[in-house]
This record gives structure tokens, sequence and C-alpha cells, in this order.
């Protein structure tokens, strides 16, 4: 079954800006999906429309089968959503965060008290479970939100910029802390982010999206190999072939003896490479390898977007939400 | 779970965690009883000097007691929309509607937190009461109707904020408005003075004006006895009540679109 299928999604602010614009895609269930794309591209005003926060203009989201647009409180009781700014309440324990949510999520009074109590201790919160919120630090406001997916078990989780404005070791913690929730509970897993590490470590299949469109989707791997292969950057000395052999792959350049070559896999690639010159009386001082990183593919397909001068209340509300996720 | 359980069950929630919150600072309650007890303290005090401003033999201080009740509550509640278009800013807001509970659960249980809030105002003023020798009718029943009177006033009135935070958005729109609302609806009601002194003018509107049936009913209750307007000035607020819990929740989904 698929956990979201999206379909002519389509949303016109008044004023008339098409945040997003026929968009229509499919997750499958057990998946870690992601969505990215520049500020402003319509990622927010996606996932609003699915979990049931705005009305989309025309087209239709389901979840699981059920019609976001006819049965939205039967859609919400299945998803669990951390927004992108930080949404705990800071004038509330860490545990009464939990509580209040999980009753606001019908999770049975039996099983409440355990599950919150197993969510504060999987996230290392337990010896500050009774702290008001607004006394944790950024990362630990964040692992909170993710713990509640934890306690409400939802079968989708929407996680907007999940790591924006973590320090590294809270990011690594809070990547790693999603990925077992969708390994040890099957929770499908819906992220946006900026952050293309964190998309190419996190995600098994992604999409970009710039300008309210879909630009491209795919595996990370095939993505990459989408903007191209591995380049070998080889040095030499001596005497240049004239060409070499197609199945090591193709030459760029050579000039100054330097030799830059495109090849499928380049790890593999380089000792061929290298004998393949040497047999043929080239002298090889050094080869690096470098390969496309989801940043290529990302500014391949997004760059339109980012050229753009971002508005003044698109950078006011980045840099907001950036403020907040600081303190 | 049937849906009206589950709308009772999620406003009591969400009660629940605004009582929490006033729980862990309390402070807010006390400072919000400060300009009441000024108003009894020193505007009272001063007019108890004039004659003809209370009517039907009683002091003035006894005369305006429940009006200040009235109006404090009504400071609590008509800032409301503040409060929410704040959680909206910190994302809380999309949080909780993001929730499987109904939408009108939230606007139920941040009304019914007003009424909380409007319960200890009540405490306050009464206490305060007792302690200056302002003589009230303190007949259990009498002060159970009162606060049934001010937790009804107080969601009415959250609900009138809420409702108008959806449309206005902004912190400081609400500030605004709050008062444009407040003041001329304390001052053209019978909170401090009677009706009978204003011009012909201001009791034609004055007899439009949700604040004197509300003090109405509690002097009713506090100074009179005399329950004959009671029915009228009860049913009168359920249905303001129940028609802006209705419009808040359907318009509150604006805050986060």
């Amino acid at each position: 079954m698929k956990a979201i299928e999206a379909r002519s999604l389509t949303k016109v602010y008044p004023g008339g800006t098409k945040a997003v614009d026929d968009v229509s895609f499919d997750v499958e269930e057990g998946e870690i999906f992601g969505l990215l794309g520049p500020n402003g591209a319509g990622k927010t005003t996606t996932i609003k429309m699915i979990t049931t926060l705005a009305k989309p203009t025309s087209g239709s989201a389901s979840v699981f089968g059920v019609d976001a647009g006819s049965s939205p409180e039967q859609v919400r009781q299945m998803l669990g959503f951390v927004p992108q700014a930080i949404s705990v309440d800071g004038d509330l324990s860490g545990y009464e965060n939990l509580l209040i949510f999980a009753k606001l999520f019908f999770v049975p009074r039996e099983q409440r008290k355990t599950r919150i109590s197993e969510a504060l201790e999987y996230f290392g919160l337990t010896d500050r479970a009774n702290d008001l919120v607004k006394h944790y630090s950024g990362g630990m406001m964040r692992r909170l939100e993710i713990a509640q997916a934890l306690v409400n078990r939802p079968r989708l989780l929407f996680l907007d910029e999940p790591s924006i404005g973590l320090d590294p070791y809270s990011r690594m913690q809070v990547i790693k802390q999603v990925k077992d929730l969708n390994q040890n509970f099957g929770t499908t897993i819906f992220v946006t982010t900026h952050d293309m590490n964190e998309a190419d470590e996190l995600c098994d299949r992604l999409a970009i999206m710039n300008l309210g469109k879909i630009a491209v989707s795919g595996s990370p791997a095939e993505l990459k190999r989408s903007v191209g292969g591995d380049v070998l950057t080889v040095s030499v000395s001596g005497r240049l072939p004239d060409s070499i052999p197609k199945e090591l792959g193709s030459r760029i350049s050579s000039e100054g003896g330097v030799l830059k070559i495109l090849t499928e896999d380049g790890e593999r690639a380089i000792p061929r490479i290298t004998d393949y010159l040497e047999a043929n009386g080239t002298v090889v001082e050094s080869v690096s390898l470098s390969r496309p990183t989801l940043d290529d593919v990302f500014m391949k397909y997004a760059k339109v977007g980012l050229t753009q001068e971002m508005s003044f209340r698109e950078a006011r509300s980045a840099r907001r939400s950036i403020v907040r996720h600081g303190r | 779970m049937n849906s009206p359980q589950r709308l009772v069950y999620s406003a009591l929630t969400i009660a629940e965690m605004e009582a929490r919150k006033l729980h862990h600072d309390s402070s807010e309650l006390w400072m919000r009883a400060v300009q009441p007890a000024l108003w009894l303290l020193i505007f009272g005090e001063v007019f108890n000097a004039v004659r003809g401003l209370s009517p039907g033999g009683f002091s003035y201080m006894q005369y305006i007691a429940p009006g200040v009740l009235a109006q404090s509550v009504l400071f609590v509640a008509i800032f409301y929309g503040i409060t929410i278009v704040w959680e909206r800013d910190v994302g809380l807001l999309t949080k909780l509607l993001s929730t499987p509970s109904p939408r009108i659960a939230v606007v139920v249980g941040k009304a019914l937190a007003a009424g909380v809030r409007g319960v200890f105002q009540g405490v306050m003023i009464f206490a305060l009461a007792l302690i200056i020798g302002v003589n009230l009718r303190f007949d259990p029943l009498d002060v159970a109707g009162v606060f049934l009177v001010v937790v009804l006033f107080a969601m009415c009135f959250a609900s009138l904020s809420m409702t108008l935070a959806s449309f206005l958005k902004t912190r400081d729109r609400m500030m605004g408005i709050g008062q444009a609302i407040t003041i001329p609806l304390f001052f053209g009601s019978n909170a401090i003075y009677p009706v009978s002194l204003m011009p012909a003018w201001l009791q034609a509107i004055s007899a439009y004006n949700p604040l004197s049936y509300v003090v109405d009913a509690m002097r009713a209750m506090l100074l009179t006895g005399d329950y004959s307007g009671l029915p009228l000035d009860i049913f009168a607020l359920l249905l303001s009540t129940a028609i802006f819990v209705g419009a808040a929740s359907v318009v509150l989904k604006r805050l986060i679109e």
C-alpha cells in the first residue's frame, strides 16, 4: 500500500502566488522519502496539504488510502508532524509535553505511561523529564519532538527541516534516531531538508522541488548518476595517449600534463587506468577522484530558484526559524 | 471513543495543558488581580462619596464589585487572541492542529482555560470584598451561579478574540483591537454607573451591550436576589458563546495557512 499518493496537488495563495503547481508523487510504505528544494520551493506547503493543515486549491492527497480532503481527522490519526519551528511547549515539562500530545492523539491510557517513560529513556531525556522545556537545549527540544513519535506511534512521520540549527553532534543523533524509528517500527518517514549530506545519508528516495514543481525524483544513487559519473584527475609526465579505451571511461580534457577522465565507478577504474597508462609509456604521478554529490544534483535541478532573489518575507521567516532553533 | 467523547476529552486535555502552565507559573494570575483591586480600592472608595451613582439603596462599593469582576474577566478573555497568535508564531498551533483532535476542541479547551482564569479573578475579588467589608450575598448557590456566568462570559469573549485573531493575524493588531473593544464595552455598560445616567443614544446602544447583561446577572445574584432577568441573561450568554466558539473553530485554521 502507498503511504502517500499525491495527485496534481496545487496551492494558489490569495494574491496569486502559486506555491505548489500540479505536484504528483507516491511514497511507499516503510521508506524514508526526502523532499528537497531551495527556500520557497513549496515543500512546507506540500506537507501542509498532506497533513490536512491547508486545503489544496486543486488536486488530492491520500494517506494509506484515506483521502485527506474528506476524512482529515482519520488522516491525522495516522500522522506525526514535526514542524520546522520547534513546537514543543516551553512552559511545560518534557514529560507533560509528551503526556498532553499523547492524550490529543488518543493513545490508550494503559499504554501511555510505559510508552512515555520508554521514549524519554531512549532519547536520553529521563533526567530532565520534569524540567521545563524552555530550559532545554535546541537539540534536546528536537529530540523531545521526535520522542513524541515513539509515544504516538504514527504510521507516517513528517519532519520539516529536522536538523536546521543543530550542532553536528545533535544532528547526527537526530538522523540516527529517525533511522531507528524507521527500522524498528516500520514508520514511513517524509523529510524535507536543504542539507544534501543529510538527505544522502537518510533517504531511500528523494524528490527535488523547485518553483512549486517536482524537478526530478529517484534514489540518491540514481540522481547522482544523472548529473554524470565519477571524474578522475590524473597528473602525468611523458607521452599522453591519443585516446583511452571506451571501457575505462571517456576523456574529458587533457592539457598541461593533466588528464581528466569520466568513468562509471571511479574507485575501480583507478588501478585499471593507471595500468593502461603505464603500459603505454606514461608516468602517473598522482590520481584524484571526485564524485558527484547531491549538491551537484541540487545545483543542477534547483538552480533556477536559487538565482532568484529571496523576498523580504521569505528571508525574514528563514532567519526567524534559524534564530528560534539556535536558542 | 465516539466523536462527542473525543471532543470533550480533547477539550479537557487542552484546558489541562493551560492549567499545568498556570501551575508552573501562577504569577500572571496574581498580576492580573491588581487592576480590579485598584478599581475597587481607589475608584470605588473615591466615588463612594458621590450620591446617585448606585441605585437600590446599595453602597457604591457594593454596586461596582460585580461590575469590576465582569470587567476583569472581559480583560482576561479579550486578549486570548494574542495568546493564540503567539502560539502560532512559535509553531505550537501547527502542532495542536495536526493532532487528530477536532478543531473545535482546541477552541473550547482554550476558552475553558480563559474561564479558569476568570474564576480566579472572581475568587480574588470576593476575597478582597470580604477583607474591606463590602457586603455581598455570599450564598453558595449564588456564588456558584456567578462562577458559571464568569466561565461562560470568558469563553464567549475568548472565542470572539480567537475569531478576530484568525483574521488580524498579528499580536500588534490584536492589542489594538482588544483595547478598541474593551474600553467602549466597559464604559458603555452598567458596570460602574447605572444606565439611567447615560444620554439617550448611549442608553440605546447599551441595551445591546453583552457586558450589561453579564453585570446584570451578577448583580442579581450578589446584591438584589431578584432573579427575574436571569433566564434571559444566561440564554443570551449561552447563545453568543455557541456562536463565537463555532465561528472560531471554523476560521482558526486561517492562522496557519
